[in-house]
């Protein structure tokens, strides 16, 4: 069961998920009617007309979230193999996984006190 | 009492074994290739079938929960009930027009919903839905599940990006934001699962779970991982009370505001299958999946429970947890966005880490519930 | 899982431990309201405990962790110096940081953090342990090149580190995952042992790895067709971390040099050459760019290239008494490097400064004694007896001589006595010059003086007692033969 076989389903079904979509979309381009105007394919920004770009900086806020995901959720990770062989690690695991939170911890209320997670 | 509860050990379980689809199609593709290439096609109509069924299902489910809070009705008039509904909408998003705006990323703006249909469909596959209906059986069945369902984020932070529309590009991002801090407190819960059962394998932890749902012997600490499971994925699926990807009052659509016709409904479509497979897993893992209600000790009720088919089970979980999820979105005001990361970061994520330090504590002790 | 191999021994670990510990409770006491101001006690006390602890463990031979923790002679005398030029730039740190305003308990933490990545890089024989101990190392250096933060230049000199420092650690890690490739190891002490039929199976992938890992360090320690960004980055960052980048990341890069050239592919002769053509390259530029310079710290930058290849010369010839005259020097280095750096620092808290070497006119008649301690330093720099570096490079080119690198050894005096041109300069404009305008007066504190006196002590005393030094780093050195 451990071959690499077993993830053939997979992307199977990735192809399977892919040609469903297309073809329904394929599908709805074929049978929906289509007008163009100069109006309707203006991005929609309430009713009146476009105002400036939306290529613009994107506040700093989305980038400290995403900096914190990589530190916690990568690190929590981490911890996956330490949970499957848990049972046969003992205390040994128990005080290693310890010594790993404490500094993620630690981490996590520097970020609090540094008021990374402030959101306005 | 208590001995008579729970002293004895189990021994009147039915057993169970697990064959998933890909097992059979792979045993098949030794005596008989055609039967093999029968299963596979029935594999993947089954899935199809099921996704888009399932979808239908879902929605209408949704508009009735939703009206009988309110003491509506719903729709009454399509069929019994209103059953046909979702066909109908089927249909007529079907004939109506696709738009591409002209100022959009025509590449991306077209990929983003296979995106999301894609991540879909890979979580459906491996849901345990009982012993022999499970499409296959990966080893690092819980890895893959969360892997999978970040993959679906980046569907939505392409639609938002490639509409060149600022609501959209507010909503991916908030979008984008949300879902990757609530991934933090559903891994964490994932772990303390994984914790308890030693194997990431679906199906194993199933399995595990003979002697009780992981949410009854697990203390304490199954039921708060239970929980900041629910709370977290629903945040993860974008839905009220954490839709801000896609407030409506605030964001017209969000990520989706130009997107229209089938392009749109593959957006709505994965958000309501994103909803059955994070029920399905929560009931998985904590709930015993299609394992079915055991009493330590009362062998006569247990044979009864034994008599219910596995997916029934499951069936029944799921839609209860499902329930719950549509409860609470009907039940709760939407947050503001400071909130949904105070949620996260200030309780959520201590919660869950506290969580997982009593959970090491009660296995390295085996403090189980269930102590046999 | 069997863990009986393990030796799981945490005393081992006590001075990277305290290190951490204190660089934790710096930032945890940093967000509070009263507790900004224990950065810096707690980093030198976090410092000289971590000290307390080498040098107690020195002399013992132990391995742990799977092996993949070891702590010997070579490792304890390089955690010293580690630790001694963490000592001494957070002496000088904390005067200048308030002159420029930008004085927060991260800077503390960050040196410690840094100096742990040092120990663990010196403190193993396993490649990947070396890469992460060079990882903990390398980010804080690159935050703090750019910890004055309002500075461009220091933000610049922040960016380039990190690109060109991101870059290196790619390169070493492809290196290290070729060597595995190769021999199925990242275990020095397999390599070492099986290096022939390694050799003889995967000579490319063994190579190629070599190669790459050698040009990773090269980055690290600044030898010559990778040292680019060195003056820009000496320039730009804050002057006391100039002073710890000088010093504490060479010396780490050459104590994993060390450990994987001289004992890991000691077999490996082809790296001699390599070696030989870097040296040459790093003695010639480093010390014909610094005769051009107008900035002081420019100047130092491009030294500092130049004493690492005097370095590299070791490296070259190899074997006992060579590496242990490198080692000898490295330890010399710190000193009398970190003194000029410190004098250089003290000089830099004044408003309006920008270390050029016009500023330094009528130091002399100002301050004699710093002047005098700035001279003591220079001449070191330039190797005149009785400092440490006279001795170390007497130490090295005789080596040199005597391994029949001649040609080696005459590149090395000959650049050497070029580079008396650029360090009496200094002591030139000290002392000699004509001032036009009022030298302005610099405040002096007992940090400071503190900082100086080690230097200088150490900057002499190692030239005064050559002898019982360089035995002591031959013993470090012998540990891993």
């Amino acid at each position: 069961m451990d071959k690499v076989e077993i993830y053939l389903p997979i992307l199977i079904m990735v192809a399977v998920g892919a040609l469903i979509a297309t073809v329904l979309m394929g599908l709805s381009v074929l049978i929906g009617k289509r007008t163009r105007s100069k109006v309707k394919m203006q991005p929609y920004e309430c009713g009146v007309d476009p105002v400036g770009d939306t290529k613009h900086p994107v506040p700093v806020k989305y980038y400290m979230v995403a900096i914190l995901f990589i530190i916690f959720d990568i690190e929590v990770v981490f911890l996956y193999p330490w949970a499957v062989i848990y049972d046969s690690l003992g205390m040994f695991g128990f005080l290693e996984m310890l010594v790993f939170v404490a500094i993620l911890i630690t981490g996590y209320f520097y970020i609090l006190g540094k008021g990374a997670l402030k959101w306005d | 009492m208590l001995d008579f509860l729970f002293g004895q050990l189990v021994a009147t379980h039915a057993t169970f074994d697990v064959v998933t689809l890909s097992d059979r199609t792979t045993q098949a593709l030794a005596e008989d290739p055609w039967l093999a290439a029968g299963y596979a096609l029935l594999g993947l109509a089954g899935v199809g079938g099921f996704l888009s069924l399932l979808g239908m299902a879902l929605i209408y489910v949704e508009r009735k929960v939703a009206a009988h809070f309110q003491c509506r009705l719903g729709p009454m008039r399509v069929g019994w009930h209103g059953m046909l509904q979702s066909v109908a909408d089927a249909i007529k998003l079907l004939l109506k027009e696709d738009i591409i705006p002209d100022r959009a990323d025509r590449v991306l703006f077209l990929i983003a919903p296979v995106f999301s249909i894609i991540a879909t469909t890979l979580g459906l596959i491996l849901i345990p839905m009982s012993p022999s209906l499970q499409v296959v059986d990966l080893n690092i069945g819980v890895i893959f599940i969360s892997a999978v369902s970040s993959f679906g984020v980046l569907g939505i932070l392409l639609a938002g990006w490639s509409s060149n529309n600022k609501w959209s590009l507010l909503g991916a991002m908030r979008a984008g934001a949300q879902f990757i801090s609530y991934e933090i407190s559903v891994t964490l819960s994932l772990l303390v699962v994984t914790l308890f059962a030693g194997s990431l394998q679906l199906s194993e932890i199933v399995q595990s779970q003979q002697d009780g749902w992981w949410i009854w012997r697990g203390h304490i600490v199954g039921l708060v991982a239970f929980f900041v499971f629910l709370i977290a994925s629903t945040a993860e699926l974008n839905r009220p009370p954490f839709d801000l990807p896609e407030a409506e009052s605030e964001l017209t659509g969000g990520f989706h505001t130009e997107y229209s016709g089938l392009r749109f409904s593959f957006f709505f479509l994965a958000e309501f299958i994103n909803m059955f497979i994070a029920s399905a897993l929560a009931a998985t893992l904590f709930l015993g999946g299609w394992m079915p209600f055991h009493i330590g000790g009362l062998h006569t009720f247990n044979g009864l429970m034994d008599l219910i088919p596995p997916g029934l089970w499951f069936a029944g979980k799921t839609t209860f947890i499902i329930f719950l999820i549509m409860w609470v979105r009907w039940t709760f005001p939407r947050l503001r966005v400071d909130q949904l990361m105070r949620l996260e970061w200030k309780f959520l994520l201590p919660v869950g880490f506290i969580n997982l330090f009593a959970a090491a504590t009660l296995v390295i002790t085996k403090l189980y519930f269930f102590p046999w | 899982m069997n863990l009986s191999g393990a030796n799981i021994d945490f005393t081992l670990l006590l001075p990277e431990i305290s290190l951490a510990i204190c660089g934790f409770a710096i930032l945890l006491l940093g967000v509070t309201k009263r507790g900004k101001d224990f950065g810096f006690g707690l980093g030198l006390f976090g410092l000289i405990a971590a000290l307390a602890f080498t040098v107690q463990q020195w002399g013992t031979l132990e391995t742990g962790f799977f092996g993949m923790v070891t702590k010997d002679g070579f490792s304890s005398l390089y955690n010293i110096i580690f630790l001694l030029a963490g000592i001494i730039s957070l002496l000088i740190a904390q005067t200048y940081l308030r002159a420029k305003k930008i004085d927060k308990p991260e800077y503390y933490a960050l040196v410690l953090f840094s100096i742990l990545g040092m120990m663990v890089m010196a403190s193993s024989y396993d490649l990947i342990i070396i890469f992460i101990g060079l990882e903990i190392m390398s980010i804080p250096l690159y935050v703090l090149a750019g910890f004055h933060r309002f500075n461009p230049k220091s933000n610049e000199a922040g960016i380039k580190y990190f690109i060109i420092g991101a870059f290196a650690s790619g390169f070493l890690l492809y290196g290290i995952a070729l060597v595995y490739g190769a021999g199925a190891t990242t275990d020095l002490r397999l390599i070492a042992a099986n290096y022939h039929s390694m050799a003889q199976q995967a000579p490319l992938l063994l190579y190629a790895g070599v190669a790459l890992i050698l040009i990773g360090f090269g980055f690290k320690v600044g030898a010559v067709p990778f040292h680019m960004w060195a003056p820009d980055v000496y320039q730009g960052a804050p002057t006391p971390v100039t002073a710890f980048f000088s010093v504490g990341p060479k010396a780490a890069g050459f104590a994993a040099l060390m450990r994987i050239l001289d004992f890991g592919f000691d077999s490996m002769d082809e790296i001699q050459s390599v070696l030989w053509i870097l040296a040459v390259l790093t003695m010639a530029v480093g010390n014909i760019l610094a005769l051009f310079q107008d900035n002081i710290k420019r100047m130092l930058a491009y030294s500092s290239i130049a004493h690492a290849g005097y370095i590299l010369v070791a490296l070259t010839v190899g074997g006992e008494g060579a590496v242990a005259s490198g080692l000898y020097y490295l330890l010399g280095y710190t000193f009398f490097n970190l003194g000029a750096f410190a004098i250089l620092t003290i000089l830099d808290t004044r408003d309006g400064t920008d270390s050029r070497f016009s500023e330094l006119t009528g130091m002399a008649s100002r301050h004699p004694f710093l002047a005098t301690l700035l001279a003591i330093f220079m001449f070191s720099l330039a190797g005149f007896p009785p400092t440490a570096g006279f001795f170390g490079k007497l130490y090295i080119f005789s080596g040199a001589v005597e391994g029949g690198f001649i040609w080696l050894a005459i590149i090395g005096v000959m650049t050497s006595f070029v580079s008396v041109y650029y360090y009496l300069r200094v002591v030139v404009a000290c002392f000699f010059t004509k001032a036009d305008h009022p030298f302005q007066q610099v405040a002096m504190n007992p940090y400071l003086a503190l900082a100086l006196i080690i230097t200088a002590v150490g900057a002499l005393g190692l030239g005064l007692f050559p002898s019982s030094w360089i035995d002591l780093s031959r013993q470090a050195f012998a540990s891993f033969l």
